[in-house]
């Protein structure tokens, strides 16, 4: 008898625990299917225009003890070569290994940090904006020198580089004579071995290269910005 | 002049650096290189202008200056390009029926002397006032103050330091008892740590900015940014914590608690050194005219110190300040590891402050109770914003309560500046009259008649420009303004006069490390331009003081330094002589036996240390610092439903304070034209407002309509604006508030609350 009571108890016992779990996992099915929003904490952005401090604080390019290779130096008519512009991207000059390859684990590996290729026998330019990785959405393969119909754009001159045609005062810092934007870490251009040896810059310890050069021209503006107008002038006489 | 420029440049190839350009310079140049200190801000670092044909045509950085080795920022080397601009103030101009009329210099300070004798004829010596700047010379300040509190004997004299290094006095003699820092840049040198409150040096002490990345890449020193807005400064330091507007002063607290709790006290350096304080609380914010606070300190015991901390622990303070206890306790650890020198850097963020003195001290009570002050690495330095700052509007004292040496309060003090002016003591009145704020104020009111300013543009750099404009406008005031470029505050004198620039005159600064540099007169200036000092001398002498002003114009400043040093004599203050300045590149007081002393207070160091210990702070009587009770209290005003965002002010590397001179510097003004209002980005989406669309930035005083800048120099904390004060023709002072710290009388232009409108 006893035996047999305790065969049903546990019966019982093991139905109830089966119409309980059944309806939690009822209830559960009928939530709807959410994901919690983790509020992104403010602060975390980083001004776009001190990209010069975050390449030196993350990459660590120790700028400072690279070497000088003259023999396989840059120079500027190179750098504006495969650009079709100023300022344009520049156009990848060397075959690129796979088509399907994408920055991070392919163009990254030699211009994120730079370094000598034996088999370009060059050192790879350093890109200024490493974090953005889709590369070849700007970057594109020169596959033909042949073009679709004849061509009329003709290139405009480059800003002047050399002793003092970019300095505001006699031996003054020279200003930047270039746009920024995708350019704020300066020195992935103007240090390295890959430098163009005519923009190379003596100093890139320095870091905080807008301590003492700005550039020329601000962006766009409605109002007339070369000279600084007073717009609350009184004085009456001349 | 373009050929010989040319001519010039070609003669110097890649200028960079001094030394390099030194170099460059081939034998038989005809440039003539003077040395000075940099007319801009208070790092002080030393200059040298390129003489040619009597013009300045170049400036590099000092080599031999220890401030800045050879390297300047952007406005440095471009400086002395502003005296070219075509709107030079090269004429006296006096207002007839409403119009500005070239008047010849002499008769114009004519009219200055008789309105201000008429003035104090009609309606007493308090009726006149002068107000001047952390840019006036020495000689310049010495001057003005022995002018009106000598000569006319009126207490009615103060200066734009007000509004940016009062705090910093109070929190030094608070805690010190003796104004200015113990320790000097070197510290950089020495340092692991550098914790930078509320201060984007990157932008505003660049040079002292860059020997702490110098000292970053070589040593592996840290830089903690502690800050409402991230900036470049905060990008290029180690860490970027960011807090709640006014929560400073409940961070600093917890810090010293979780010091206190760890075990971290430098318990016989708080023994032998230290007393414990409290002061009055609920000290209010002097909105209000009239307004008056006097603090009561009162000792209190270490146990009473502990019991107060017990609100500040990192968990509660967590809440408000919107700091990570992490952050708290990592801060704590940096101050607290015995094994680590660490140098707080400080400037307007702590000291424009409506709480600036409790601030200052607040800093200092984490120094003091670990012990690490007055050692090479190891001490609180309070940065200054003007070059003379510290030199004129401090050791002269061209504040209201000041003298050249001491407090017009203390009658010792009043009989040696009586004596060594030769006026009866009684002159020299000993009560206090008007702060900047309430001077203004006064003016607004009509109690004062007479005003007179220079080098400084109060109408754009004061809080509530809204009402202090209309105020200065009123005719019931005489207004005098020296200047060198017309300015918002000229657009309301009665009289302009011409003054002489930097570089056109001779003159001495004092830099924040209290570095005294001369520098002699290496060019002419145009037109009837005249040295401030020497401006004063005419109009003391038209009312009658002449005897009193006995200088000569060619040699006045020698004259007048030679004077005003004989206020300090002694190893507390000693200044350097002339000779010793004409030849070094700036040298640091107190000057004792041919040395400077870089750390006061420490005996290895600092000859004026009597007490037989390591250290002394003989500021105060007892010879001990004190350790402040200051509690956290909320801002005067706070983002509320209708005024939801803090206001926060600044500066931009470009421009150097109201731009009256970087936005004549064409290379200056065409990289940053115009002010903006930096928004955070999640704000600005709720606002839908875009990048350089414009916004009107309006508050209970007032409103600014200037575009808006989205992730661009910075980015302000989350429900917080940021705009720059430099541009004249965007007055964000015409939103700010006119609360200040009550025991500084320094005004608070970081916080106010605003709303924003699609303008």
């Amino acid at each position: 008898m006893k035996k047999r009571l305790g065969i049903i108890s546990f019966f019982v016992i093991i139905f109830i625990a089966f119409i309980g779990v059944w309806n939690y996992s009822y209830y559960q099915s009928l939530e709807e299917a959410y994901l919690p929003i983790i509020e992104s904490p403010t602060g975390n952005y980083i001004p776009a225009e001190s990209g010069v401090f975050r390449r030196f604080k993350e990459d660590h390019l120790d700028y400072e003890n690279m070497p000088l290779d003259e023999n396989h130096q840059r120079s500027l008519e190179d750098y504006y070569d495969n650009r079709a512009y100023l300022g344009a991207p520049p156009s990848i000059p060397h075959p690129v290994t796979k088509e399907m390859s994408y920055g991070a684990n392919a163009c990254n590996q030699c211009h994120k940090k730079g370094g000598f290729v034996d088999k370009f026998k060059a050192y790879a330019p350093v890109t200024p904006h490493p974090e953005l990785t889709n590369c070849r959405q700007c970057h594109v393969t020169v596959t033909t020198n042949s073009t679709f119909r004849e061509f009329a754009f003709s290139k405009v001159e480059p800003p002047k580089v050399g002793e003092g045609v970019n300095s505001a005062l006699l031996g003054g810092p020279p200003m930047i004579p270039h746009q920024l934007q995708m350019r704020e870490n300066c020195v992935s251009c103007h240090a390295g071995p890959s430098a163009p040896k005519e923009i190379r810059v003596s100093h890139p310890e320095r870091v905080n290269c807008r301590q003492c050069h700005l550039p020329m021209t601000s962006k766009q503006l409605e109002m007339d910005v070369s000279t600084f107008i007073r717009q609350f002038n009184t004085y009456n006489e001349e | 002049m373009l050929s010989a420029m040319t001519a010039a440049a070609s003669m110097f190839p890649g200028i960079i650096f001094a030394s390099e350009q030194e170099k460059g310079i081939p034998k038989g140049a005809k440039l003539d290189w003077k040395k000075g200190p940099c007319r801009f801000c208070g790092v002080g670092c030393g200059i040298l202008v390129g003489i040619e044909n009597g013009k300045a045509i170049a400036v590099k950085g000092d080599p031999n200056s220890r401030v800045n080795k050879g390297l300047l920022c952007v406005k440095g080397y471009h400086q002395t390009m502003c005296i070219q601009s075509k709107d030079r103030l090269e004429h006296a101009l006096v207002k007839k029926n409403g119009r500005y009329v070239k008047t010849p210099l002499d008769e114009a300070l004519d009219i200055v002397a008789n309105k201000m004798k008429e003035t104090i004829a009609a309606h007493g010596k308090d009726s006149v006032a002068m107000y001047t700047s952390g840019q006036s010379t020495i000689p310049e300040g010495y001057i003005a103050s022995k002018f009106m509190k000598g000569a006319i004997g009126t207490n009615n004299l103060d200066c734009n330091a007000r509004l940016c290094m009062a705090s910093a006095v109070t929190g030094f003699l608070t805690s010190f008892g003796a104004d200015e820092p113990m320790g000097c840049y070197e510290d950089i040198d020495h340092t692991d740590y550098f914790v930078t409150w509320g201060n984007n040096m990157a932008e505003m002490h660049p040079v002292l900015f860059s020997r702490m990345l110098e000292q970053k890449t070589r040593r592996g020193a840290n830089i903690i940014d502690f800050a409402t807005r991230t900036t470049r400064s905060s990008t290029a330091s180690d860490r970027s914590i960011l807090f709640e507007p006014q929560t400073d002063l409940a961070v600093a607290n917890a810090i010293c608690y979780e010091i206190i709790k760890n075990g971290w006290v430098n318990r016989s350096f708080v023994e032998k050194h230290c007393t414990f304080s409290k002061g009055l609380t609920n000290m209010g914010y002097g909105l209000e005219d009239h307004y008056e606070f006097t603090d009561k300190p009162e000792k209190i015991s270490f146990e009473d110190y502990k019991e107060f901390l017990k609100d500040y622990s990192p968990e509660k303070v967590s809440k408000y300040s919107k700091v990570s206890v992490k952050d708290i306790k990592y801060l704590a650890r940096i101050y607290g590891d015995p094994n680590k020198k660490v140098v707080s850097f400080w400037c307007m963020g702590v000291n424009q402050h409506t709480r600036g003195t409790w601030m200052n001290n607040l800093i200092y009570n984490i120094h003091l109770l670990t012990g690490k002050i007055s050692q090479p690495g190891n001490g609180p330095f309070s940065l200054t914003g003007q070059p003379s700052a510290c030199g004129t509007a401090r050791e002269v004292g061209t504040f209201t309560h000041k003298l050249p040496k001491g407090v017009v309060t203390n009658e010792e003090n009043r009989r040696l500046a009586a004596k060594i002016w030769n006026v009866p003591y009684e002159r020299i009145p000993s009560k206090p009259t008007y702060h900047a704020t309430e001077m203004f104020r006064a003016v607004d009111r009509g109690d004062i008649k007479f005003i007179w300013t220079q080098a400084t543009n109060p109408l754009v750099s004061l809080p509530k420009t809204s009402r202090y404009r209309p105020g200065m406008e009123k005719e019931s005031c005489f207004v005098v303004v020296s200047d060198v470029f017309p300015t918002p505050t000229s657009d309301v004198a009665d009289v302009i006069l011409p003054a002489s620039w930097h570089i056109e005159k001779g003159g001495l600064y004092g830099n924040s490390e209290r570095r005294t540099q001369y520098w002699e007169q290496m060019v002419d200036g145009p037109g009837e331009t005249m040295p401030d000092a020497w401006m004063f001398i005419e109009v003391a002498k038209r009312m009658g003081f002449g005897d009193l002003f006995p200088y000569s114009r060619e040699h006045h400043v020698e004259e007048i330094y030679n004077e005003y040093s004989q206020f300090h004599e002694g190893a507390k203050h000693g200044m350097a002589p002339l000779e010793v300045l004409k030849k070094e590149s700036g040298v640091i007081w107190p000057y004792v036996n041919g040395k400077s002393t870089q750390w006061r207070y420490n005996a290895t160091y600092d000859p004026a240390c009597t007490n037989g210990e390591d250290f002394h702070f003989y500021g105060k009587p007892d010879g001990k610092a004190v350790i402040w009770q200051r509690p956290f209290e909320e801002a005067p005003e706070k983002p509320d439903a209708e005024y939801p965002f803090w206001l926060n002010t600044g500066r931009v590397v470009e421009h150097w304070h109201t731009g009256s001179m970087t936005r004549r510097i064409p290379v200056l003004h065409q990289a940053m034209p115009h002010a903006y209002a930096e928004f955070h980005p999640e704000d600005a989406k709720d606002l839908g407002i875009r990048n350089g669309e414009n916004v009107k930035i309006v508050s209970r005083r007032g409103s600014c309509t200037l575009p808006a800048s989205i992730n661009e120099r910075g980015l302000p904390t989350r429900g917080q604006v940021f705009v720059p004060f430099f541009d004249e023709n965007m007055l964000i002072n015409d939103v700010t508030l006119d609360a200040f710290c009550p025991i500084s009388k320094e005004p608070d232009y970081k916080k106010c609350a605003v709303k924003v409108v699609k303008a």
